[in-house]
C-alpha cells in the first residue's frame, strides 16, 4: 500500500507517494530527477549510491523511502554552491581524481563528511573513511591525494 | 532490484511493535538499520509480508553507564557510534572493535547492534538473487528440500556470520527482550538456537531491546581480530573476540573467547579457554595452542571458499588472546 512521504532534499522538502520497497536512491533518482547519485551494486557493497543523511555517508540503495520521511538528505548536486565547486570537488579534479567518474558522487560526498568532522584526518581515518566507495578505475591513489589536498585546503581557509 | 510489494508498519511503542510481530508469525519482519533485510527483500530471500519498523519506537537507541560500573546499549544504537563510544571502549574493548570492523563505514551508519546481534545466517546458496538461485531447486532455507552444503545429514549449515556477538560473549553481554508476554533478560549465548534456519530462539512476537554489559574484571582486557576476504565491506569469513582477565603474576587468571563464521551460531571454544587457564600468556607464534583452536572448531562446513580457514583460524585464536593480554598489561581496560 502507498504512503505519502516528507523527504528533505538538498534543503527543499517534496511531498511524495511512494510503495514501502522503493529505496530513497529509487526516489531521488527517479521521481526527483536528482540523477547525480548513482545505482552501483543496488546492495550497499559499492557506494556508488552514497548521500548524507543527517549529516552521516549511507548507501540510498538500502534506505527505504519511507524510512527517510523526516529526515535531511544531501545529495552530489548540492555539494558545489553558487556555480562554484567544493573543495573537496576542486581537489579531485586538479588532483586527477576522477576517470569514469561512476564512484566520484558517492566518494565526494563521503570526503566532504569525513573532513567537516575531522578536518584533521589522519592518513588512516581518511583510508578507512573511503572504504565503503569502491573504484575500479583510479586504484586511488589520486583519490587519496585528492582528500589530502582538499583537507589541506579547508585547513587553510579555517586559519 | 525490483522488490514484490510488502505491508509496511510504523509502530509508536513497543507493546504495538510485538503485538505486529505476534499478529504475523513468520510472514513479519523487523526493520532497524535495513543492511540486510532490505538486500534479503532485493534478493527474494525474505518471505515476509509484514515489514515492522523500529523507527518511531522510543527508547532503543542511548548507550547509559549503569551504576555498577556495567553498560547497556539499546538495541537501534548504530554500529558506528558503538565503535565512536568512548562509554563502550572502556567496559568492553572488544565490541568497539568488532562494532567499528562490521560492514563499511556507509552501512555502519546505518545497521544497528541489535540488526547485528539477531543477524540472519549466511550461506553462498542462499543469499544470491533469484536468477542466480532459479539455476537449481530451492535450498532448505530458501524454503525447499536439499541443503547444497551439507549433502550428507541435509541440515541447514548456514553460518552465523556477524561480527558484534563474539565480542559480546567474550564481554560476559546479557541481552534484553520484549514481547507479549513481558521482558526478559538472558545470557547473550542464549539467544542463538544453532538451528541455520532460525537462528534465534526468540518467541513469536519478541524484539531485542537492549544488550548489558558487566562492569569489567580487574586487569582485564579485551580484543576482536576479523578475517574477511576484503578488509572492508565483507562478513567474517572468521571472527575471535578474547577477553583475559590476569592474575597476580601476570598470566590468564580468566579467559572468555568466542568466534564467528563457524557454525550457525557464535560460539565459545571452551577447550581452548580451559588450556590457557592458568598460565602464562602464550607466545602469539604458538603452533601448538593454534593446532588446539584449530581442532576445537570441529566440523567446519565451507560455505564461502576459504580452504585455509582452520589454520588462519587456530592462529587468529592465539594472537586474540595475547592482544587481550597486553590490552589488560597497558590498563586499557575491559
Amino acid at each position: 500500500m502507498k504512503q505519502r512521504i516528507q523527504l528533505t532534499v538538498n534543503g527543499e522538502t517534496h511531498d511524495l507517494v511512494v510503495t514501502p520497497t522503493r529505496t530513497l536512491l529509487d526516489v531521488i533518482r527517479d521521481d526527483l530527477g536528482l540523477t547525480g547519485t548513482k545505482r552501483g551494486c543496488d546492495l550497499g557493497a559499492c557506494g556508488a549510491c552514497a548521500v548524507l543523511l543527517d549529516g552521516r555517508p549511507v548507501n540510498a540503495c538500502l534506505v527505504l523511502a519511507v524510512e527517510a520521511s523526516g529526515q535531511e538528505i544531501v545529495t552530489i548536486e548540492a555539494i558545489a554552491s553558487g556555480g562554484k565547486l567544493h573543495p573537496v570537488q576542486e581537489a579531485f579534479v586538479q588532483q586527477g581524481a576522477v576517470q569514469c567518474g561512476f564512484c566520484t558522487p558517492g566518494l565526494v560526498v563521503t570526503v566532504k563528511a569525513l573532513l567537516d568532522e575531522r578536518p584533521n584526518a589522519s592518513e588512516s581515518e581518511i583510508r578507512e573513511a573511503i572504504s565503503g566507495n569502491i573504484c575500479r578505475c583510479t586504484g586511488y591513489v589520486k583519490v587519496l591525494d585528492a582528500v589530502r589536498a582538499a583537507a589541506r585546503e579547508q585547513m587553510g581557509v579555517a586559519r | 532490484m525490483r522488490m514484490d510489494d510488502i505491508e509496511y508498519h510504523m509502530p509508536e511503542t513497543l507493546p504495538q511493535a510485538c503485538a505486529l510481530l505476534s499478529a504475523h508469525g513468520a510472514a513479519a519482519a523487523l526493520l532497524a538499520g535495513g543492511t540486510d533485510v532490505v538486500i534479503a527483500l532485493k534478493y527474494g530471500v525474505l518471505g515476509a509480508r509484514h515489514l515492522v519498523s523500529l523507527k518511531r519506537i522510543p527508547g532503543l537507541s542511548e548507550v547509559t553507564r549503569e551504576p555498577g560500573g556495567g553498560l547497556t546499549i539499546g538495541a537501534l544504537v548504530k554500529l558506528s557510534d558503538v565503535a565512536g563510544s568512548a562509554a563502550v571502549r572502556s567496559v568492553c574493548a572488544a565490541l568497539a572493535e568488532a562494532a567499528g570492523q562490521a560492514g563499511s563505514p556507509l552501512l555502519r551508519n546505518r545497521g544497528t547492534l541489535g540488526g547485528n546481534v539477531c543477524l540472519e545466517t549466511r550461506c553462498w546458496f542462499y543469499n544470491q538473487n533469484e536468477s542466480w538461485r532459479d539455476s537449481r531447486p530451492p535450498c532448505l532455507k530458501a524454503g525447499g528440500d536439499q541443503c547444497y552444503v551439507n549433502r550428507t545429514q541435509n541440515q541447514c549449515v548456514a553460518l552465523f556470520s556477524a561480527d558484534t556477538p563474539a565480542a559480546l560473549i567474550a564481554g560476559g553481554a546479557r541481552v534484553r527482550l520484549a514481547g507479549p508476554r513481558g521482558e526478559r533478560s538472558l545470557p547473550i549465548e542464549d539467544l542463538y538456537s544453532n538451528d541455520g534456519l532460525r537462528p534465534l530462539a526468540r518467541e513469536n512476537g519478541e524484539i531485542l531491546t537492549a544488550v548489558t554489559l558487566p562492569a569489567p574484571r580487574p586487569r582485564s582486557g579485551s580484543a576482536y581480530l576479523k578475517y574477511s576476504v576484503r578488509e572492508s565491506i565483507d562478513f567474517p569469513v572468521f571472527g575471535v573476540a578474547a577477553s583475559v582477565a590476569l592474575d597476580s603474576k601476570g598470566g590468564i587468571g580468566d579467559l572468555r573467547l568466542a568466534v564467528t563464521g563457524v557454525k550457525t551460531a557464535p560460539m565459545r571454544l571452551v577447550e581452548f579457554e580451559a588450556a590457557l587457564r592458568d598460565r602464562a600468556v602464550p607466545q602469539e607464534n604458538d603452533s601448538g595452542l593454534a593446532g588446539i583452536a584449530s581442532r576445537t572448531l570441529g566440523t567446519l562446513y565451507l560455505t564461502d571458499t576459504v580452504p585455509h580457514k582452520r589454520h588462519v583460524a587456530g592462529l587468529m585464536a592465539v594472537e586474540a588472546v595475547c592482544r587481550a593480554a597486553a590490552a589488560a598489561r597497558d590498563g586499557r581496560t575491559a
